[in-house]
Formats: C-alpha cells, sequence, structure tokens
C-alpha cells in the first residue's frame, strides 16, 4: 500500500513540474532584405513629434525608431535618433507638449482639455545640433518640394538639429549618404497638411508633377532612384486622407447651439440677408467670398471647423455667429475635394514608384480609413476619435505611441510580405494612448 | 454652444466583453475519474447521487463519500505574428464533491441521498500586463450544486431516482479598461457577484443480465443568475462620472447533460466501462451584460458567444488486483463547444483527449482511500471575432484528486 501511495505522489509531482506549456521559439528572419544599415525619411510621425512638440518619450516611439527596434531582432545593428533629453517638449514657437489638464474657459467652466505641459519648452534641448550620424530622417513639416534643396536646415529647425552644414546641407543627400541596406519612405502628408491645417487660406499644395522639376513625383522619384541605386531594400508608405484626423472632424460644422433668444437675435441681423437660425443646433456660419453679395454663408455637411478655433471667442464673442469664421478655421467642400484630390494623384504616383523599384508598399492611407471606422485589437477599440481613439495625440494630427506602434505593425506586414522575412510585430498594447488626469 | 465645450471627450472605448463557463469540470467521484468520468451504467459508490441517481438502490452499504481534486491548469497565449507571449499565473482549482447515502435495509426498495459538488466553475487569472488584459485579466467562477436525492428500486433489473439541484455560486471578473492616468496606471473594471439557480439529476439504472449494466441520466440547464452584481470601476480620476460604479445584471447558463453508459463484467475482476454525454452549450449564445448606470462610455453589452451543443466519449477499465487493492485506466474524448472565430481567453476550449489513472485501497471493513490522476493537453489557434485577439492558446492540465469513502452496512 505504501508502494501504491508512494508511486502516486511520485507520478503526480513530475506531471504538476511538466505542466507549463512550453513556447515555441518564434522563428525570426529578415528574408530577401539586408536590415544592417536602416534609414527612415518622413514627417511628424516618422520622427516621433506628437503632442505638438519633439520630445524624448515620443521620439523613442517614433514610427521609425519602432520599426529600427523589430529590425533590431533580425540583424539591424544600430539606429540613431537626434534625441531630445527631456520629455518636456518644444517645437518651432518654443512651445512645450500638450497634456490632458483642465481649462477654464470664458464661461468660468472648467473642462477637460489639452494644455501645456510647461510654460516654455526645452529650447536648449531643441537648439542643440547632433552629431553628424543619423537614422532617423523624420522632419516635421517636410515637404517633399524640400528633399533636395540646399540650405533647408534655415527654414525648417526640425532638420537643422540634424544638419552639421546648415547652409548646405539637404535632406536627401543626408539620406542617401548613410549609404542605407534598408530604408523606410513615408512622404507626402506634409505636402498637403501644411495648407489643410490653415483652412486652406494660405499656400499651396505640392504639385504632382512640374515643369522645374520640384514637383512631388520627381523628387521622391530622385530620392528612391538614389536609394536604390547601390541595391538597398525599402518600404514606401502612401499618404493618409488627412481630413480623417480629429483636428479637422472633432468640431461639428452644426455645433451652433442656440436658446430661442439668441436664435432671435441672430435672426435680426442675418434674415436681411437671407440667412435664418433656429433654437437647437445650427450650422456654424462662415466667410465664404463665392457666396452671394456679402460673402457670408452657413456651413454644409461634410465640411469642417479646425481645431485652431479659438474656442473662447465662439463661446463668449459669438464668433461662428455674429462674426462668421474666417477662411483660416474652415475647410469648405471645394477645399476638401482639392485636398483629397491631390493625395489620390500622390498614391497612384507612390504605387507606381513602389512597382518600378520594387519596394514593399504600406496602404497608410487605407489603414487610416479603418481606424476612422474604429478597429479592434487585442480587446482594444482604436479610432481617430480625438482623446478617447488613443491614436492620435493631443495635437489632433499626429499618432500617438500606441498609433505609431499599430502602424509600424502595418509596415512590418508589408515588409514580411514583400521580402518573405519573419519580423515579430509589436505590441501595440505595451505603448500609450492619451494618458488622463 | 455648450456641445462645443464637451466635444474633447467623447468617451466610447469600454466594450465589457465577458466572462464564459470557465471549464466544465468532471470530477465528482474519483472511482469514475480514474476510467475517464465513465460510470452511468455501473454503481460504484455514492458517487451514484450523482453520476446516476438510479443505481443508487444497487449499493450494498451506506456510505459516507468525500473527495478533492486539486487542479493544475497552465495556459500560454502565443500572439500570431509576434514574439508576445502570455501566461496564466491561475490558483489552483478545488473541486470537491461530499456524497451520503442511505438504505435502511438490504432488501428495502428505497434509498436516499445528498450530494454536494462542483461540476462548473475554475479561475482563470492572466499575468500582468499580458496582451490580451483588455479582453480579460481574471475570471473566477464558482458553483455548488447541492442535491437531495432519492431512489426506487423495481425489480432485479430496474431501478430510477431523481435529485432536486439547488445551485449557489459567486462569479468576479476583472479586465482593464483602456483609460490610463498620468503615470501609466490602466483602468480597470471588477464585475463580482453572487447567483443562484434550481435544476434537477435524473436517471435509470438497467442490469437486464448479471454482468451487462446500462445507465441514462439526465441533468437539467441550470442557468445562474446574477441580479445585484457590484460593478467597480478603477480609472483617471477625470473619468469618474463616465464610469460609475454602480449594479449590474447578467445571466449564465450551466448547460444540460444527457447521458447513456455501459458498463460490463468480463470477470469478478474486470470491468469495461463506455459512457456517451451529449452537453446542451447551444443554450450559451449570448453574454450580456446590464449596467444600472449607463454612460457614454458604459453601455450594456451583448457579445456573442454562439457556442454548439457537444459531446463527450469515455472509456474505462477497472482491475481489481486482489481484496485489497483496484486499479483503473481511462480515456475521454471531448467534442469543443466553442466555434472558430469565439475563443476566448477565459475558455479557450478546443476538442480535447483525457487520460487518466486511478487506484482504490480497501482498509478494512469500513474504510476505502481513492486516488486518481487526470492530465489533459488542449491547443487551438483563433482569431477572436469580437476582440480581434489573435494567436495559439495551448493548456495543460493535470488534476490529482483523492478520495476517502466510509462505508457501514445495511441492516
Amino acid at each position: 500500500m505504501k508502494y501504491v501511495n508512494y508511486l502516486s505522489f511520485v507520478a503526480a509531482v513530475i506531471l504538476i513540474s511538466a505542466c507549463k506549456p512550453k513556447a515555441t521559439d518564434a522563428s525570426m528572419s529578415p528574408g530577401d532584405m539586408n536590415p544592417e544599415r536602416f534609414v527612415v525619411v518622413g514627417g511628424a510621425n516618422m520622427g516621433g513629434f506628437m503632442d505638438d512638440a519633439l520630445f524624448e518619450e515620443g521620439q523613442q516611439t517614433s514610427l521609425g525608431n519602432l520599426l529600427a527596434g523589430q529590425l533590431q531582432k533580425v540583424g539591424l545593428s544600430e539606429f540613431i535618433q537626434p534625441l531630445m533629453v527631456s520629455d518636456i517638449g518644444c517645437n518651432d514657437q518654443g512651445k512645450s507638449k500638450l497634456v490632458l489638464g483642465y481649462k477654464t474657459d470664458c464661461l468660468g467652466v472648467s473642462s477637460l482639455s489639452p494644455i501645456r505641459f510647461a510654460s516654455i519648452g526645452d529650447q536648449a534641448s531643441f537648439n542643440a545640433v547632433f552629431s553628424p550620424t543619423h537614422h532617423n530622417y523624420g522632419i516635421p513639416g517636410l515637404k517633399t518640394s524640400s528633399l533636395w534643396n540646399a540650405g533647408y536646415a534655415s527654414e525648417n529647425p526640425y532638420f537643422f538639429r540634424l544638419s552639421s552644414n546648415p547652409l548646405t546641407d539637404r535632406v536627401a543627400s543626408k539620406i542617401v549618404a548613410t549609404n542605407p541596406t534598408f530604408f523606410a519612405v513615408m512622404l507626402g502628408i506634409d505636402d498637403v497638411l501644411d495648407f489643410a491645417k490653415k483652412g486652406a487660406s494660405l499656400g499651396s499644395m505640392t504639385p504632382l508633377n512640374d515643369p522645374n522639376g520640384n514637383g512631388f513625383t520627381e523628387n521622391v522619384t530622385q530620392l528612391v532612384d538614389s536609394l536604390t541605386i547601390n541595391g538597398a531594400k525599402g518600404v514606401i508608405s502612401t499618404v493618409p486622407d488627412v481630413t480623417d484626423l480629429p483636428y479637422f472632424t472633432t468640431i461639428p460644422y452644426n455645433g451652433l447651439t442656440l436658446t430661442a433668444e439668441k436664435a432671435a437675435s441672430l435672426n435680426q441681423i442675418y434674415n436681411p440677408i437671407g440667412i435664418s437660425f433656429s433654437v437647437g443646433s445650427n450650422p456654424f456660419i462662415i466667410e465664404d467670398p463665392n457666396s452671394g453679395t456679402f460673402g457670408v454663408r452657413k456651413m454644409v455637411e461634410g465640411e469642417y471647423v479646425l481645431l485652431s478655433t479659438p474656442l473662447d471667442s465662439v463661446k463668449c464673442n459669438q464668433m461662428g455667429s455674429v462674426f462668421p469664421f474666417r477662411d483660416e478655421f474652415v475647410l469648405t467642400l471645394n477645399e476638401i475635394n482639392q485636398i483629397r484630390t491631390r493625395t489620390a494623384q500622390y498614391n497612384t504616383a507612390i504605387e507606381q514608384l513602389a512597382s518600378t523599384y520594387n519596394l514593399a508598399l504600406v496602404d497608410t492611407y487605407s489603414f487610416y480609413k479603418k481606424l476612422k471606422s474604429g478597429l479592434m485589437y487585442n480587446g482594444v477599440k482604436l479610432s481617430l476619435t480625438f482623446v478617447s481613439g488613443g491614436t492620435v495625440s493631443l495635437d489632433g494630427l499626429n499618432f500617438t505611441p500606441r498609433g505609431n506602434a499599430v502602424l509600424a505593425n502595418e509596415f512590418i506586414k508589408s515588409i514580411n510580405k514583400k521580402y518573405q522575412s519573419t519580423i515579430p510585430l509589436l505590441n501595440a498594447t505595451s505603448y500609450r494612448g492619451t494618458r488622463f488626469p | 454652444m455648450n456641445r462645443a465645450l464637451r466635444l474633447f471627450v467623447f468617451l466610447h472605448l469600454i466594450q465589457v466583453t465577458a466572462y464564459s463557463q470557465g471549464f466544465q469540470v468532471n470530477f465528482q467521484g474519483q472511482k469514475q475519474q480514474g476510467m475517464a468520468s465513465a460510470g452511468a451504467g455501473l454503481v460504484l459508490d455514492g458517487s451514484a447521487v450523482f453520476q446516476n441517481p438510479g443505481a443508487m438502490p444497487r449499493l450494498t452499504s451506506n456510505e459516507i463519500n468525500v473527495a478533492l481534486t486539486p487542479v493544475f491548469a497552465n495556459i500560454l497565449f502565443e500572439e500570431n505574428g509576434s514574439d508576445q507571449i502570455g501566461r496564466t499565473d491561475s490558483p489552483t482549482g478545488t473541486p470537491f464533491s461530499m456524497y451520503a447515502t442511505y438504505k435502511p435495509k438490504k432488501a428495502t426498495k428505497w434509498s436516499v441521498g445528498f450530494g454536494v459538488y462542483t461540476p462548473f466553475g475554475s479561475t482563470v487569472k492572466w499575468e500582468d500586463g499580458w496582451i490580451g488584459r483588455f479582453a480579460l485579466t481574471k475570471l473566477q467562477l464558482k458553483a455548488i450544486y447541492m442535491q437531495p436525492t432519492a431512489a426506487y428500486q423495481f425489480n432485479n433489473w430496474l431501478s430510477i431516482g431523481a435529485g432536486i439541484v439547488y445551485a449557489s455560486g459567486n462569479v468576479n471578473l476583472q479586465k482593464a479598461i483602456p483609460v490610463e492616468d498620468q503615470t501609466g496606471q490602466e483602468g480597470l473594471a471588477e464585475l463580482s457577484g453572487k447567483s443562484s439557480g434550481w435544476g434537477y439529476n435524473i436517471g435509470a439504472h438497467l442490469q437486464p443480465t448479471k454482468s451487462l449494466g446500462i445507465g441514462l441520466t439526465y441533468r437539467s440547464q441550470i442557468t445562474m443568475s446574477v441580479a445585484d452584481g457590484k460593478a467597480d470601476f478603477t480609472v483617471p480620476n477625470s473619468l469618474l462620472d463616465n464610469f460609475p460604479d454602480g449594479s449590474f445584471s447578467s445571466k449564465l447558463p450551466l448547460p444540460q447533460v444527457a447521458t447513456i453508459g455501459v458498463a460490463y463484467e468480463f470477470s469478478d475482476r474486470f470491468i469495461a466501462l463506455f459512457d456517451a454525454n451529449w452537453i446542451g452549450w447551444k443554450a450559451y449564445d449570448t453574454l450580456a451584460f446590464d449596467y444600472e448606470l449607463n454612460t457614454s462610455s458604459l453601455t450594456d453589452t451583448k457579445s456573442a458567444r454562439n457556442y454548439q451543443n457537444s459531446f463527450s466519449l469515455r472509456g474505462g477499465v477497472q482491475y481489481m488486483l486482489n481484496n485489497q487493492f483496484t486499479i483503473r485506466g481511462g480515456l475521454a474524448f471531448g467534442k469543443t463547444p466553442v466555434q472558430s472565430g469565439y475563443l476566448t481567453p477565459e475558455t479557450p476550449d478546443a476538442n480535447r483527449l483525457s487520460y487518466t489513472v486511478g487506484a482504490s485501497v480497501n482498509l478494512g471493513e469500513h474504510w476505502t482511500v481513492d486516488l486518481s490522476l487526470f492530465y489533459t493537453h488542449l491547443e487551438r489557434e483563433d482569431t477572436n471575432l469580437e476582440t480581434a485577439l489573435s494567436g495559439t492558446f495551448t493548456t495543460n492540465v493535470i488534476a490529482p484528486g483523492l478520495g476517502l469513502v466510509y462505508k457501514f452496512k445495511q441492516k
């Protein structure tokens, strides 16, 4: 009997210790590409600019650095970024990063809003110039038309940080000089964004082609051509529709909510020119030179009020009603259409480039569309909705670390498919969205 | 214009998804556990109260029967396409059973019995920070069944029995909420509540020949209702209004099970058993949570589970070495009720083969010690349609059981 007890005891101990399932070793291979020297070029997301500033945490979770981190698992040796030394943040206006906090508006109501983290940005760190070798050319505001401009550093302080010879350096030449074996290109957003975020009131979008050779197609083609000439492989991304971003979509066109009294007083002003108001929700009033004698009209569905709009003026000084929104705070249907048409043209050119130069293609355009309608990821519903969507930072334009991580996964999937590599995906849930007080 | 004021926080982020049935636990009798939990066709001991109430009158002695089966379960999750893994850190499960049976005289046709046992329930706790934490971090489900039973023997070959089941349980479900405070601490939802339900367990036992036993049993579905559960949310201060603590209601069906079992005595020493179970999992089609306080962030949820009816086949053998020692072995196949697209971290179920061995040791006239050992291994890859969690769950379960039987003679 003792023998039986002993035997079952031993059997139990053996089996209990063998009870934990063994994880299979993930096979990680670069496939047909060589990740040894990796360089990236793009805008804010690529460089880790978010919450309207450049700061270390953002740079560590930049699209470029997240990609490099995964490529390190299959043979990348080093990836150097021009890191800030703090998380105060600084932008080209000298301001610190945005965080979510409480802000008291003109009506004395305190509510959750993006506020500056500090009264002044970390300018010392921002103005420092780094050693000549960099691998992340994610430069906020970089248009393709500036890729080959000598002295671009004097125009763009984010490039100045990367430039050892500010008077002569060209972004594209510096990238090519790193002699990469693998590269990632995500250009085009800034070619439309600078125009879009000012309500299409100032400047213009980079033309698709240009007689002087300074259009989108010529500049990007020249860059890709120079990068691949020594046999490097790479990945290129399409351009998202920037009007999907919360900077444009958060404030509703009909957010003018009126009491009977206010509607009556607005009717007194506007009825003579054929505009009337009712109690409840009404479209905002905007300036539109093409609209009638007075150049003023109601907004229509599908038009956007930008996040740059001074909300205190809307709430307390009758902006958007008695005083129509100026052009710079609004995108009209016509302007939105121009932006979308140009984006589509860029994307056709990018698809052609990917095919001509045999590059992996990331359909970032479609990915933003998926995000816009809500994308389930490991039990988290991600979207482009301001604050709660988790992917777009408090500037309403650029990704949070979590947004960069899910986009990096799209890059990795495309690379793996194109080059038969097995680069592991990131766990995007371990990167933050927006933090709440 | 107040609308513009509130634009900044549109929160509709939480989708409190799920809890589930946990594992069905087939540990209600040590002797049967040695034989892959087959035994409807054979009267083995007082666990007949559960296994087949109809077989109770065939017991030749009165019994008090207690048993405990610690369950050691480990689950591994390996995400598709990444090098991310997650593991469970679950506490040891403790299914138990207690039975008492009584028949005043050998010749009496009536017998009565009482059983307390735990046929459903488990605790699954995933390690901190695992990739699927927004789907589940912990599920504790306990259900204790109490069953007074009576049985009647018509003649040499037919006896029937029936018991009323009162089930009492509690549930505790925890998952992370994707909102972070300034230190990066994520939110947590904890839903807990007590539930109860009623059902029955009936059976018939047939003995057409001296060597052949046939059992038919049916255990009804019991719907466990949580009427006044407690929903407790830990979120950043600025979101407290979005996630108000309050009560919730929900319900969970514990399925009906119909069994046919046969037992054949090849000799005085050697018996073989075979059972087939049909399990009515189809009742578990939706898991709904109804919150007392709803906000834009906290809405009532309905999650599709779409379980299918399933079955299991169980075979076992018993060999009596001598008057003191008996040894057993068994093998079972269970078909999963979980369809593709519905695999969750609560119950990463799969078709399964389970292996068992067991032994009994008689210690004199009154006492018997029963031992059993159960092992199963599950592996299944899936992409959940609701959470998009995509990967392979691997589960190992080992459960050594110990039972003690005290017998006293019927007059």
